[in-house]
């Protein structure tokens, strides 16, 4: 980054390649829609680009660039209407194969969970996908939070905990309807 | 260890943070205390549950617009780079040379030159004037028609390379001011507003452009657009930005940074 800061632009190809899926799946889990997700990686870049300058070398690059992102996420929920909710995007078309049983299964788990985490309080679904999924450490995601890193703990055991009710709640009502 | 300090040690249970000698009194107290243990299990089954989602991947097309965007940056600021240096560095070797733009086109236009007075020798400059004129005004529809087709993607990278193509126009025709005012305007993306910006201080003696800029000020919500507006309209030394200025210092909910922002600009326009 301090190249790409230093006008060596072309090397953002670099970090493009090095985290453009890991930023577009932070984004997916967070707006559930792929469209808006892409768009917001090529922002995250667009912005890299336009505030290399701030970019200090003893920064770590991941907690950077997470504000960056965090940003340009805050100002997408500002503008963007409602995204559609992850399990509608992966809904199998309507004329699609028949799955195989334990495929199928699987997918509809994915789909469940996906859906409780859409429905955990934005803060907690944030720490919850940068600590899971973007494997930051704890003292990694204060930093990017700006708070201490005991406030992330406790948000991280009340966050996974409402995540396993929603999810007990969502299941008991797909075997209700079954 | 308490049922406390026991929970407390759960967010590092999870990622596998947990030192040995912590993990080692956890487990001793788990096994003592069922409530505990039963949380951690509960908790421990939905972080591993979290599992089943996978990582999913962009389309390609992500790949290509990043690469379009970056390639469209770096000319930009290659181009920047060649003018500053050349600002710099001014020496009759330099001024001859053929990378100055302005030699280019010096050169262009004795070639023009030597063709008209070919033409003219041969008795036909009018139709090649005619045509010169005519090829002109076709490079410049194309230009305005690949801006505003740019200016109206979805995508942010794309509408920056709207604004960019304007920015090479000698004069932006009406529907690509009017695009780009209404980017300046209702863009969701601050980036794009501030390159308008950028764009549009290169047509700031247009009157339409300074009347526009004045009228966008009052509209603006963000700070950073605010203050590059206030500083392309106090470089412009356009009067009629003073009572604009003046309303977003009465303006309570305005950024304390912009407010002393549009003070100097009001002391700089008045002064």
């Amino acid at each position: 980054m301090s190249d790409v800061r230093n006008g060596y632009v072309e090397k953002l190809a670099i970090l493009f390649e090095r985290h453009y899926v890991s930023l577009f799946n932070y984004f997916l889990r967070l707006t559930g829609n792929r469209e808006v997700s892409e768009d917001l990686v090529q922002d995250v870049f667009t912005r890299i680009l336009k505030y290399r300058a701030t970019y200090q070398g003893e920064d770590r690059y991941i907690v950077w660039m997470f504000k960056i992102a965090r940003n340009a996420h805050i100002d997408a929920l500002r503008r963007r209407k409602e995204a559609l909710p992850l399990d509608e995007q992966l809904a199998e078309p309507a004329d699609a194969e028949p799955l195989p049983e334990d495929r199928l299964e699987r997918e509809q788990d994915s789909a469940l969970v996906s859906k409780a985490l859409g429905l955990l309080p934005p803060r907690k679904q944030e720490i919850l996908v940068l600590s899971r999924f973007q494997h930051m450490k704890y003292r990694e995601i204060a930093e990017l939070l700006d708070c201490p890193v005991g406030t992330v703990k406790a948000m991280i055991h009340r966050a996974v905990a409402e995540l396993g009710e929603i999810y007990a709640a969502l299941t008991r009502e797909k075997c209700h309807d079954m | 260890m308490t049922c406390d300090d026991a929970r407390a040690h759960l967010p590092d249970f999870l990622t596998g943070e947990l030192s040995a000698k912590a993990k080692s009194s956890v487990d001793a107290h788990l096994a003592a205390c069922g409530a505990c243990a039963e949380e951690f299990h509960k908790v421990s089954e939905t972080w591993m549950k979290l599992g089943v989602l996978p990582v999913e991947q962009p389309s390609a097309a992500l790949r290509d617009r990043f690469y379009t965007m970056l390639e469209a940056y770096k000319e930009g600021l290659d181009a920047r780079t060649a003018d500053r240096k050349a600002e710099k560095a001014f020496s009759i070797r330099e001024f001859f040379s053929w990378k100055r733009p302005a030699f280019r086109f010096a050169a262009a236009a004795a070639l023009l030159f030597v063709g008209l007075a070919g033409g003219l020798f041969v008795g036909r400059s009018g139709a090649f004037n005619e045509k010169f004129a005519r090829l002109e005004r076709q490079v410049d529809d194309m230009r305005q028609t690949t801006a505003l087709s740019l200016l109206r993607q979805p995508s942010s990278s794309e509408r920056l390379l709207g604004v960019s193509y304007s920015e090479q126009m000698r004069a932006p025709g009406e529907q690509t001011l009017t695009a780009l005012f209404r980017i300046l305007d209702t863009d969701p993306s601050v980036n794009v507003r501030l390159a308008v910006v950028d764009a549009l201080f290169l047509f700031a003696k247009d009157n339409r452009v300074k009347d526009g800029l004045v009228a966008s000020l009052g509209r603006q919500e963000s700070p950073l657009v605010q203050v590059a507006l206030i500083d392309l309209l106090t470089e412009a030394r356009e009067q009629k930005a003073v009572d604009a200025l003046k309303a977003l210092i009465a303006d309570d909910k305005i950024h304390p940074d912009v407010r002393e922002k549009a003070k100097q600009g009001v002391k700089n326009l008045t002064s």
